[in-house]
């Protein structure tokens, strides 16, 4: 005997699949076929049907903890967790009939007895799963007339995260992303009933290395990042999605930003990446964006026009060219891939035959065979097939002797191991600089161009997979950067040096035409920036 | 060959091009050719702002160009970037003269794709409609007032626009606001009607009244007045179908149409009122429809505040109405409900509708694809004055400049409602 009390059944059950591997059901009268496996919450995105669910997360282990997500299933007797529930062959699934949709008011109406009247001050609102499940599947008023329970606000769980244990609705995925994602269980539930609080053990700390992924994960406004907390309400930000730049990894990931200025980076979904992820320390990286940057060229280590920078670079490299053997180019690893092809090309174009690499020494330590990986330069492998490409031989800046008889450098990025910097600027060697930020040689050079750093640039990089991969510009640059690639094309118009590029694309395609292993690449649609406070919620 | 013509009395006539002695005779008479001139954009009579760029032979209009658009605010663009209650402020500045007729428009709109249309409460419809006709009222007001100066007659115009303060005086104690009223919200009203609203309606109604007869008295049978509006700008029944027109315009022509009769919304079918039709289709008729119009309005608030009941001044429904600032602050259900109302905005069901009322110059509608989201996907307003400012190449061919000024001021072109 079958005990429903939704609709009746649909008269003719969908036929079975004929692949083994598949299995088709049937979720409020239409017919799905999704992979063995999968489960009903998952089934019922594919058709557009999103079933509220708290502790649901595609990237965490299935616990079925906070009850949000319970839908009918025919011939069952009781709701069933669709988040749990794997689909099987002829499943009849009800997801807005009497009994689930009054289940979903009444888990919400549960778990706001006491939640907080938080919304003003907290910094999840308006990106907030609560918020959205209860405007969306609930909308009741609050038969509650008790005091809520209270607890502590502002418990400081390490160095990155604050928890108000009052907003917790206990959906625990905080403590599966630790488990999971950093591998280390570093937070558990404590006490019982509404006295349940997450916590730490006694005298821990969460402080492992993609702790910050806990508060993406929150659906609530209970774990908030110092990073961000009290800074910037959510609903003005706009979304860019671009890769992090923080190493070799290339997490994928979307610039939170607003008015030409980023406030936090968030991971974005790559199965073939990060998944879900990204590490503390990537996340903090936006901050150098606006860190000693170059707005506008120098001459001498004082401001000048483009017009005057470049007479200048012209004039020196022509004389520094009369022997090709004494200048040397240094490519960046920290730099994009369009950037490194269009000066690679220019010093080829130029004669030059010293060609250098430069990057952050790498961190071993960071190695975890996670995420984090020890070359902290975001294109290193960029630049070696472009380098491999083109011919083009190149030694790391930092090896020994390498710099010894050059009389000028052109250099790339604002990186440059091997070189001191030369206060008294008595070093003979002349450097030309195109780079983001006025720091190491940049403030030796005798012309430094000002360049865009990562966010502000359409561009690519390679990570150490080989991942091709695209970020978007999200601001404007400061003052006069340009794109580097766009510096090293002025750089050649006034050193007789034809580039015809005038588009980041332009420069990509010559360059997937150049790299053998990139012929198939293409370039993809400049990405808008979304508004967050129409992208409902996150978390 | 002729002795040379004295010229110096024509001396002072020739100014640049030529010396006098070498003009032919023909060439000493006043050009035939046309010459263009440019009515506008800044301009009295020119209503808001549109230029007619215009050829003249004399003082006669030969051919016209008329170009609006000056006041384009990007009114559809922009409301697909606002939610939709942040529309209404925006409705205000389509027609400035009647900005509660606009509101009432666009919350009809959206309250018909969300299914709430027959779930207003009674008290906000006659609300709705009480302020409806009052800024009807202000329309024509300031439409007859207006074009009567224009003509000379300054004090119709102050007669008019002193009675109009008065409305106004009366809607900003309504709504807070004396022009840009945004009072009216998806699902009724911002809030009720002021204490003393009776009285002081009354009163102003009757007071409006007496300055009617005095407008009337110096105006209807007024030569100069009648001169300059009767059989000027005439438009048939027929080219005011073929060409869209409706409100006071098509019914100055005989086209009896009216949304408030013809496709009743609100508490217009529990009120009486008439629908007046010209029969010449020239700005005198035009001018008497609005004044009838005027008497008709009068007519409809007086059986509205007879009527009206009391009772909420919001619809009961969770998805639209605000709940009380007591509850908002105090639960959590509240809180999470307001906020949501003002940063993502009312949600409206995926689909499209369109929705229409009787304007001050006609039928105002609007047209609203939802995909579902806070704000709209697609808005489009359908603006009579975009229309009629579209046959008034047509109705000022052929007639003198000078009467250009009452043919526009009685299309009652409103920049604001016609640029969008």
């Amino acid at each position: 005997m079958s005990v429903t009390s939704g609709p009746p059944t649909t008269p003719t059950p969908p036929a079975p699949a004929p692949n083994p591997d598949t299995v088709t059901l049937t979720i409020d009268g239409q017919a799905v076929t999704v992979a063995k496996g999968t489960n009903v919450l998952e089934a019922a995105r594919t058709l557009g049907i999103d079933i509220s669910a708290f502790c649901y997360h595609p990237g965490l282990p299935i616990v079925a903890q906070c009850r949000q997500c319970l839908v009918s299933v025919e011939k069952n007797p009781k709701l069933q967790p669709s988040c749990q529930q794997v689909c099987g062959d002829g499943m009849v699934v009800h997801t807005t009939d009497k009994q689930s949709t009054l289940a979903r008011q009444q888990m919400l109406e549960f778990t706001l007895v006491n939640h907080p009247i938080d919304c003003p001050i907290c910094d999840k609102a308006g990106e907030c799963t609560l918020q959205k499940l209860y405007f969306e599947h609930d909308n009741h008023d609050s038969r509650v007339d008790t005091p809520k329970v209270e607890k502590d606000k502002a418990v400081d769980l390490g160095p990155h995260i604050v928890l108000d244990q009052e907003r917790c609705i206990l959906c625990s995925r905080c403590i599966r992303t630790c488990d999971v994602v950093a591998g280390e269980h570093q937070l558990e539930f404590a006490h019982r009933g509404d006295h349940e609080v997450l916590t730490t053990a006694p005298g821990a700390q969460l402080d492992n290395a993609y702790s910050l992924n806990t508060v993406d994960v929150c659906p609530v406004g209970a774990l908030t990042a110092k990073d961000f907390r009290f800074t910037m309400r959510a609903w003005e930000l706009e979304a860019t999605p671009s890769v992090c730049n923080g190493c070799a990894t290339g997490c994928n990931i979307e610039i939170h930003h607003k008015q030409g200025r980023a406030w936090r980076l968030v991971p974005r979904h790559n199965p073939d990446v990060n998944d879900y992820w990204m590490c503390d320390e990537g996340r903090f990286t936006y901050h150098d964006l606006r860190e000693k940057r170059l707005a506008a060229p120098l001459v001498d280590g004082l401001p000048a026009g483009w017009d005057r920078a470049l007479r200048m670079a012209a004039d020196r490299i022509k004389s520094a060219l009369t022997d090709s053997s004494t200048v040397g180019v240094v490519l960046s690893a920290v730099c994009s891939n369009e950037d490194n092809f269009a000066l690679a090309k220019l010093a080829q174009a130029w004669g030059v035959r010293q060609f250098l690499i430069a990057g952050k020494p790498p961190v071993p330590a960071r190695a975890d065979g996670r995420l984090r990986a020890a070359d902290i330069n975001p294109n290193t492998n960029g630049v070696k097939a472009i380098a491999d490409a083109l011919k083009i031989t190149i030694k790391p800046s930092s090896d020994p002797g390498v710099l010894a008889g050059l009389r000028m450098l052109i250099v790339l990025g604002d990186v440059l191991p091997g070189y001191e910097f030369d206060p008294g600027r008595t070093n003979p060697l002349e450097i030309i600089a195109i780079s983001a930020h006025e720091r190491a040689h940049v403030g030796n050079a005798r012309v430094a161009l000002p360049a865009c750093d990562w966010a502000e640039l359409a561009g690519t990089i390679t990570n150490a997979k080989g991942h091709v991969q695209r970020m978007h510009a999200a601001f404007s640059p400061p003052g006069h950067a340009i794109p580097g690639w766009e510096a090293a094309v002025r750089l050649g118009a006034v050193t007789n040096v034809k580039l015809t590029w005038t588009h980041a694309r332009e420069v990509f395609k010559d360059m997937c035409a150049a790299v053998p292993a990139w012929s198939s690449l293409t370039w993809a649609r400049e990405a808008r920036p979304l508004a967050l406070r129409f992208a409902g919620s996150r978390g | 060959m002729a002795a040379p013509r004295d010229v110096t009395s024509l001396k002072q006539l020739v100014l640049g091009r030529k010396d006098v002695q070498d003009l032919s005779d023909t060439e000493t008479e006043l050009p035939h050719e046309l010459m263009t001139v440019n009515m506008g954009p800044s301009h009295p009579a020119m209503h808001g702002t549109v230029r007619i760029v215009l050829s003249v032979d004399g003082e006669r209009v030969v051919k016209s160009d008329v170009q609006p658009g000056y006041l384009h605010r990007c009114f559809e663009k922009e409301s697909e970037h606002a939610t939709y209650t942040q529309v209404f402020p925006y409705t205000d500045r389509l027609n400035y003269v009647s900005p509660m007729i606009n509101n009432v428009g666009w919350a009809m709109a959206v309250e018909k794709l969300m299914g709430l249309t027959a779930r207003i409460p009674k008290r906000t419809e006659y609300i709705r409609v009480i302020v409806s006709e009052m800024s009807r009222i202000t329309d024509h007001l300031t439409c007859i007032g207006a074009s009567a100066m224009e003509l000379g007659a300054f004090t119709a115009f102050l007669y008019f626009l002193k009675s109009r303060e008065w409305f106004y005086e009366l809607l900003e104690k309504v709504s807070g606001a004396r022009l840009t009223h945004s009072y009216v919200r998806v699902g009724g009203v911002a809030k009720d009607l002021p204490d003393n609203f009776d009285a002081d309606l009354t009163r102003t109604l009757n007071e409006t009244e007496k300055v009617m007869v005095e407008v009337e008295g110096l105006l209807n049978n007024n030569k100069i007045f009648r001169d300059r509006m009767a059989g000027i700008g005439a438009m048939t029944k027929q080219e005011a179908l073929a060409t869209g027109c409706v409100g006071p315009i098509a019914r100055a022509c005989g086209v009896d149409y009216d949304v408030r009769k013809d496709y009743p919304y609100s508490i217009y079918p529990e009120v009486e009122f008439d629908v007046p039709v010209g029969t010449t289709g020239d700005c005198y008729d035009r001018y008497l429809v609005r004044i009838e119009e005027l008497k008709q309005s009068i007519r409809i608030l007086r059986q509205c505040l007879k009527q009206i009941p009391d009772g909420p001044t919001m619809v009961d429904d969770p998805r639209c109405s605000l709940p009380p600032k007591r509850d908002t602050y105090n639960t959590i259900e509240s809180m999470i409900r307001h906020f949501k109302h003002i940063v993502d905005g009312i949600k409206v069901p995926a689909g499209e509708g369109y929705s229409f009322v009787e304007g001050g110059n006609g039928e105002l509608g609007f047209f609203i694809v939802s995909d579902g989201t806070g704000r709209p996907y697609k808005a489009y307003c359908r603006s009579p004055s975009f229309v009629h400012l579209s046959t008034a190449s047509q109705l000022i061919h052929n007639h003198l400049i000078a009467d250009i000024v009452p043919i526009f001021g009685m299309i009652n072109m409103i920049g604001g409602e016609c640029d969008k």
